[in-house]
């Protein structure tokens, strides 16, 4: 054992190491595997059909003879959704973030991060049968239309959603500005909130447009709760009351019932492909305002 | 017989662009104590940091020119081994979070040197009374480094270069943060360890220099203005701007 | 005058931070009270320890928690190895060049991918492609890609946060940069890794999407008895019985939903408790 030990533990480090490296650029890997394959599966569909057609096309039967795959309807639809959410949820949560940060003792503080911690956690499932079976009705009623089931209702489901993202993200952000910039700041004789208005928000700045960002990103890519309570109405919405459809649950509520292989399961790659390509421009976008915000 | 432990031959170094250490010659002598002083960013903690190879660690470092250790290039040596040889103990005592005797332990045991228990407490016992520290804390081996005072701290620290039984220690600044008690216990624990090893030492105080060194060096914006035996060093400097330093007329130009 | 005019122009913005956290967390106490105060009824032995019957009308839900259960196990063993290991590489031994950029350029996208998306990429893959069919382990699989940037993010800030003066010191006595991490930099990591890996455990049992194409079966008459086999799983469980099965009762899909949020939200308060404690026990 002693005599060959030594070499054979230089072996096995460097072995570890190699491995530690080859784990370190599997991420890059996954990612053009994923480009990849959505893009081959797209790139077969969109010989057969005109991207123009499918990016802007107002009607999607994807089983009638002369099959038409136009997503604008799923993404007027994911757009709604996506903006009703980010008017309810973006002041709420910089509000959150900034009481957290500012105004609350430290056992509060505390008490509210693992209260928001946990709110992430909740499976967005629960919250969609949650929105199904009370705020559903609600709405229904409140608005008297229907059916409950519109993309005001997923905007409020989802904004609930987008919450804790843009909370942690923009509390982090809040935190980190630096004390003395709030010491100069009432010094000069400003109230607590014109410090917290003038000073904080604009030094923390890009790192809750960060935090806007990535709640964006959460909110377009969510599947389960809007499936359950947009309504699934494939066609443009002209109103926040109309039942949508958006670009996600197309697929998963189609998936299922494709034949493997067929035109219609390549054109729900296609749709796949369309919100690689935007959730990466989102958090790309993010990314840029949260590494803005560390070099403070 | 005067025997060169390190000899560096016109070795410059450099932080990106910024020329640090410029042609430097130095021999340094085996079981003596060579002490270098100088002003801030004067590149004393560069060139010791050089000699066993930690500045490698900042990637913005380079250099070029040669240093021997023994007559080896350090630069062709493993860079473990060389470590091994040349220990180091910085401004700031950095004990590893964990007791003190796993601190003394830490390193033999990773590198498989002392294996059994036995062999182990010899080890910590032989360190710790060579760091004079052994008589502080012999009854509570098992507590954390980090909860004993800075001095112990940076003696526990020399205690464990010790175990791993260096040729060549540096000392950066390792007075800078204690008082004058934990000071003067390790200038004679310094005095003590040149029968078995070379020593560097870095400061910032012209007197500790004095006091410990055998030769003395002073350095200035990278360059080695002057060294000498201690003695000479401070009773006849020959150059003006060593002068002006140790007797405290020192101006930033 | 002046002062009494800002004081009280401050209290209408102080109202408002107020009324913005009150409206944030009266939903999370609302929904878990809601759960819990029509779904505890139903909640007995029978319900969690027996097969569905009527067309999951009746009967219980214990192949769906196995199934959950069974596929949380098997992304913990292909995740956390990799993603501690990615993690290791980009924050020890990464250089500052353009493969780093590259590396954490992916990490980002791979983190914004919508869960749906990876359902796809799982689907195209793992069940057909590699012929793994709809199972556990293509789910599983799944899941880990999903969950891959999570893990390496936590971890990577969880080793970042042990003193560089450690890795200083260790080094400077001679020993490698491996048994550094090994010896120093990883015990001391443990308690963030920790944390940062219960809560990605909470999120991955809670996840629908990546699963429903990949590993989840509407109805399996049998429990799972390899990684080869089609599962119910609690989350899509929930999904079924609540949209697609007429006239289930009412107390049994909340009972359902009890389950799966004590499950989600008991690990992550595993993930808070084991925080505190820890900060609590730090050494430095």
């Amino acid at each position: 054992m002693y005599y060959f030990g030594k070499n054979m533990r230089k072996i096995l480090y460097i072995i570890i190491e190699s491995i530690i490296f080859f784990c370190g650029i599997l991420s890059i890997i996954f990612v053009i595997l994923i480009f990849g394959f959505l893009f081959k599966e797209s790139f077969v569909f969109l010989k057969n059909y005109n991207i123009v057609k499918f990016l802007f096309g107002r009607f999607w039967y994807p089983t009638l003879e002369t099959a038409l795959f136009g997503i604008l309807p799923f993404i007027c639809g994911s757009v709604l959704v996506s903006v009703g959410a980010c008017i309810i949820a973006v002041p709420i949560g910089i509000m959150t973030a900034l009481f957290i940060s500012e105004v609350a003792s430290k056992n509060i503080r505390n008490i509210l991060k693992s209260l928001i911690e946990l709110m992430a956690a909740i499976p967005s499932i629960v919250i969609g049968f949650i929105g199904m079976a009370t705020i559903v009705p609600i709405v229904k009623n409140v608005f008297s239309i229907p059916t409950g089931l519109t993309a005001f209702t997923g905007s409020l489901m989802l904004a609930f959603m987008a919450i804790p993202t843009i909370v942690t993200i923009s509390e982090d952000a809040i935190h980190s500005v630096p004390w003395q910039y709030r010491e100069g700041a009432l010094a000069l004789g400003a109230t607590k909130w014109q410090m917290m208005k003038i000073v904080i928000l604009k030094i923390a700045m890009p790192g809750i447009m960060g935090a806007i960002m990535l709640g964006i990103g959460r909110v377009v890519g969510e599947t389960m709760a809007v499936i359950m309570i947009t309504g699934n109405a494939a066609h443009i919405p002209t109103s926040i009351f109309d039942p949508v459809r958006t670009l996600t649950a197309t697929i998963a509520t189609e998936m299922g019932e494709t034949v493997k292989g067929g035109i219609h399961y390549k054109s729900l790659f296609a749709i796949g492909f369309v919100l690689f390509i935007i959730t990466f421009i989102v958090n790309f976008i993010a990314d840029i305002f949260l590494k803005k915000n560390k070099n403070l | 017989m005067v025997n060169n432990k390190i000899e560096v031959k016109n070795f410059n170094c450099y932080y990106n662009h910024d020329h640090i250490l410029k042609s430097l010659n130095i021999n340094i002598i085996q079981n003596e104590i060579l002490t270098i002083i100088g002003p801030a960013n004067s590149g004393k903690t560069t060139f010791l940091k050089a000699l066993n190879r930690m500045n490698d660690l900042n990637i913005t470092y380079s250099y070029k020119g040669e240093i021997f250790l023994d007559k080896n290039s350090i630069f062709s040596m493993n860079m473990e081994k060389l470590r091994q040889r040349i220990g180091i103990l910085f401004a700031i005592p950095l004990p590893l979070p964990m007791s003190i005797y796993e601190n003394i332990v830490y390193a033999p045991k990773c590198l498989k040197i002392v294996n059994k228990k036995q062999d182990q407490d010899i080890l910590v016992e032989r360190s710790l009374k060579n760091a004079f520290l052994w008589n502080e804390v012999k009854d509570r081996l098992n507590l954390s480094a980090m909860k004993i005072s800075g001095g112990q701290q940076q003696r526990l620290c020399i205690a464990r270069t010790l175990a791993m039984n260096p040729e060549v220690i540096l000392f950066d600044e390792p007075c800078s943060g204690l008082d004058h008690i934990s000071t003067e216990k390790i200038e004679t624990l310094m005095t003590e360890l040149k029968y078995k090893y070379t020593i560097l030492l870095v400061t910032n105080n012209v007197k500790q220099a004095s006091r410990v060194g055998d030769k003395t060096a002073f350095f200035l914006n990278g360059e080695l203005i002057e060294i000498n035996q201690t003695d000479k060093f401070f009773i006849s400097p020959k150059n003006k701007q060593t002068e002006n330093y140790i007797t405290g007329r020192y101006i930033i130009s | 005058m002046i002062k009494l005019n800002s004081k009280f122009s401050q209290k209408i913005p102080f109202f408002f931070l107020y009324a913005a956290t009150i409206l944030t967390i009266i939903p999370v106490i609302t929904i878990i009270f809601v759960i819990i105060k029509n779904g505890l009824s139903a909640i007995n032995w029978e319900f969690l320890t027996s097969m569905p019957r009527d067309g999951m009308r009746a009967g219980g839900i214990f192949p769906a928690i196995l199934g959950t259960f069974f596929i949380i196990l098997l992304t913990i063993i292909f995740v956390f190895p990799i993603g501690i290991c990615a993690a290791i590489y980009l924050n020890e031994y990464a250089k500052n060049n353009l493969l780093t950029r590259v590396i954490n350029l992916a990490i980002i996208n791979l983190a914004g991918i919508p869960s749906v998306v990876y359902g796809l990429f799982g689907l195209g893959v793992f069940v057909i492609f590699f012929k793994l069919g709809v199972s556990v382990v293509s789910g599983a699989l799944t899941l880990s890609i999903m969950e891959l940037p999570v893990v390496i993010t936590t971890t990577r800030s969880a080793l970042n946060s042990v003193p560089y003066s450690f890795r200083e010191a260790s080094l400077s006595l001679g020993i490698s940069r491996w048994l550094t991490i090994r010896h120093i930099v990883l015990p001391n990591a443990v308690p963030g890794i920790l944390t940062g890996s219960i809560l990605s455990i909470a999120r991955i049992s809670g996840e629908t999407a990546p699963v429903l194409f990949t590993a989840s079966a509407l109805y399996v008459s049998y429990l799972p008895h390899s990684m080869f086999d089609q599962v119910m799983i609690l989350p899509y469980h929930l999904y079924v019985i609540s949209t697609q099965v007429p006239n289930v009762r009412k107390d049994m899909i909340y009972a359902t939903a009890f389950v799966l949020l004590i499950l989600v939200l008991g690990i992550s308060c595993i993930a808070i408790v084991a925080r505190i404690y820890f900060k609590r026990r730090k050494k430095w």
